[in-house]
């Protein structure tokens, strides 16, 4: 099975839309498997009416809960978290939990017991069945952290599904940015595909990126999407991806077809294939075969026909 | 004693609805009516603020967050560390205790618990923050909090440009916070006063905000929606954000093709000219308000 990243240093960049369309029109051809990796804005479940869905929680760490009535208020724990989640509150000590990162080096030092520590329920990780094929995605809970734990259990889930279903290609929509859940989801990728925009800032974090996935040593080819939008910033792209040497795969237009598209799959009326064959369609088509071709899927489903 | 300025947090769950040009329209606005202002861009995976708001000089500080490190020859291979590190970060290989960077979150437990004293908390440089005067007007200084590519320890990035950014004397402090909601956009809002979610009008759009508003609950940070690139198909539609009680939808702006290319250039609405000019007056008011002691959650707990 190959797997192919969709990913973004700028968020709002498209690559939900284009992971989407792209699935769709690999599932005329492939057998397709999906995993959204964005697990603190997962929007691929949206676009691609997932059904069936079985989810199982996701442990996260622990937090620190103080007793304030067994608090002797000695402040033993406050100078040792290094997170500045200890606070005095009254004559006793208290625990913000969004700040709290569960090293439980405060339980150690308490002398009086006042500190427990409990399990969070930090989200869910779910796998479902969606209308080009199987899905695994997951949620984080807002305001808890391990969403690099979280990106790799949907990444093996979607993998593991793959596998189950003798899928010929995972996609996996990534979430934004070059830090801790992007590097999770760039792990075991075949090829990555970096969407980006005509503006300085589009340029910018693709510049990111692609330090990033040199350093993986990745292969990595470039989409520039709403790209009528700005001559200055395609420019701009365009002579990163050259003096980069990033192939640019495509240059999409600012369409609205492809907004209407992603309605339709949205509302589970799978736009007809025939439809990708106007304007902005037209190249996320021609997007697909240079992938296919690039991940040697048109071989294999020429042989399978 | 200096008296704290307000302090302004830009977010949303999903990415690219406009928080980047939320924040510096506000910073610029609020300086050029004579408020000392400080605008921090948090979002260190992809920092961008500076792209509108060049500064005309900066310093640079480097960012070094403790990770451990052991001593190999006084490590004794006993376990103790390993078995107590919340990360599963030090592991006992072979003759030694090893320790992995990218997982340690430098709380110092197994520096405590080593009966040999093997190991010591280090610093490891993860990023930088770069602060300075912007070009457009000295009152406005631009902090930006910047993640070494390959690094994975943005929240601590975050942090250090956050507290950065309040230590300079100001009335007003702009965090332009990453998109998501976990733990990096809790670094970048838990200082804030006030939360303003910008959100798109869209399924995607509304479904991450959703999330964004619970992430506020969770914080009790007051909050109001700004919506933004409403569009006539989509003019039903701020009528849905109404659902999130007690939000309420301070402001609203157009879809305009002239705003989009004009910022893909780096310009900013607040200079008006054929781009239109985008006023922010409606956020400042409504953080004004706050400050008034006029709603009730000003007087939550912090």
């Amino acid at each position: 099975m190959k797997v192919l990243t969709v990913a973004s240093g700028k968020g709002g960049t498209g690559k939900s839309t284009l992971s989407a369309l792209l699935a769709r029109l690999a599932s005329d051809e492939l057998r397709v498997a999906l995993a959204d990796a964005d697990v603190e804005a997962s929007n691929l479940p949206i676009a691609l009416q997932v059904d069936k869905v079985a989810c199982d929680e996701f442990n996260g760490g622990v937090r620190a809960v103080i007793d304030a009535d067994a608090c002797t208020g000695c402040a033993l724990c406050e100078p040792v978290c290094r997170f500045d989640a200890i606070t005095p509150k009254g004559s006793a000590y208290a625990v913000d939990g969004a700040s709290c990162e569960g090293c439980t080096r405060c339980f150690h030092v308490c002398p009086a017991g006042a500190i427990t520590l409990r399990r969070q329920h930090a989200g869910e990780v779910c796998t479902g069945v969606s209308s080009v094929g199987p899905m695994a995605f997951g949620q984080l809970r807002p305001a808890h952290d391990l969403s690099g734990r979280l990106v790799t259990e949907v990444r093996s889930r979607a993998v593991a599904l793959g596998a189950q279903n003798g899928a010929e290609l995972l996609i996996i929509d990534g979430p934004p940015g070059t830090g801790c859940p992007a590097i999770a989801s760039l792990t075991g990728a075949d090829l990555v595909l970096a969407v980006t925009e005509p503006t300085r800032s589009g340029a910018h974090d693709l510049g990111r990126l692609e330090e990033l996935v040199r350093r993986f040593g990745l292969p990595l080819a470039v989409v520039l999407n709403k790209a009528d939008l700005s001559k200055s910033g395609a420019r701009e792209v365009r002579e990163l991806c050259e003096a980069r040497e990033m192939p640019l795969l495509a240059e999409v237009p600012f369409d609205p077809a492809l907004v209407t598209a992603l309605e339709l799959l949205a509302k589970g009326e799978v736009p007809q294939a025939h439809g990708f064959g106007t304007g902005g369609m037209r190249i996320i088509r021609e997007i697909w075969r240079q992938l296919s071709a690039t991940l040697g899927l048109a071989q294999q489903a020429s042989e399978s026909r | 004693m200096a008296r704290r300025p307000a302090v302004i947090a830009i977010a949303s769950g999903k990415g690219g609805t406009g928080k980047t040009l939320v924040a510096t329209t506000i910073a610029a606005e609020a300086a050029a009516s004579g408020l000392h202002t400080v605008l921090v861009d948090c979002d260190a995976d992809a920092p961008n603020d500076h792209i509108f708001l060049p500064r005309a000089y900066e310093t640079i500080s480097r960012v070094r967050t403790p990770v451990a490190s052991v001593d190999s020859p006084s490590c004794t291979a006993c376990g103790e560390c390993s078995g107590l590190c919340a990360y599963g970060a030090v592991r006992v290989l072979g003759r030694s205790a090893l320790v992995f960077n990218e997982l340690c979150h430098g709380c110092g437990l197994c520096a405590d618990v080593c009966p040999e004293n093997a190991i010591t908390m280090q610093g490891l440089e993860v990023g930088s923050v770069i602060e300075g005067p912007t070009e457009r007007t000295p009152d406005l200084r631009l902090v930006s909090g910047v993640l070494d590519v390959g690094q994975v320890k943005a929240p601590d990035v975050i942090r250090a440009a956050v507290e950065h950014g309040l230590g300079i004397e100001s009335d007003l402090v702009v965090l332009d916070a990453p998109p998501g909601v976990a733990c990096s956009v809790v670094a970048a809002v838990r200082e804030a006063d006030a939360l303003l979610l910008v959100a798109e009008p869209t399924p995607f759009g509304l479904h991450d905000l959703g999330l964004a508003v619970e992430l506020g609950n969770e914080l009790r940070i007051p909050m109001a929606i700004l919506a933004n690139k409403v569009t006539p198909e989509n003019e039903p539609v701020p009528a849905q954000l109404s659902r999130f009680e007690g939000v309420p939808v301070v402001h609203s702006l157009p879809f305009s093709r002239r705003t989009a290319e004009r910022y893909a250039s780096g310009d900013l609405p607040v200079d008006g000219g054929d781009m239109g000019r985008i006023s922010m007056a409606p956020v400042l008011v409504w953080l004004g308000s706050l400050s008034a002691g006029v709603s009730p959650e000003a007087a939550l707990p912090r």
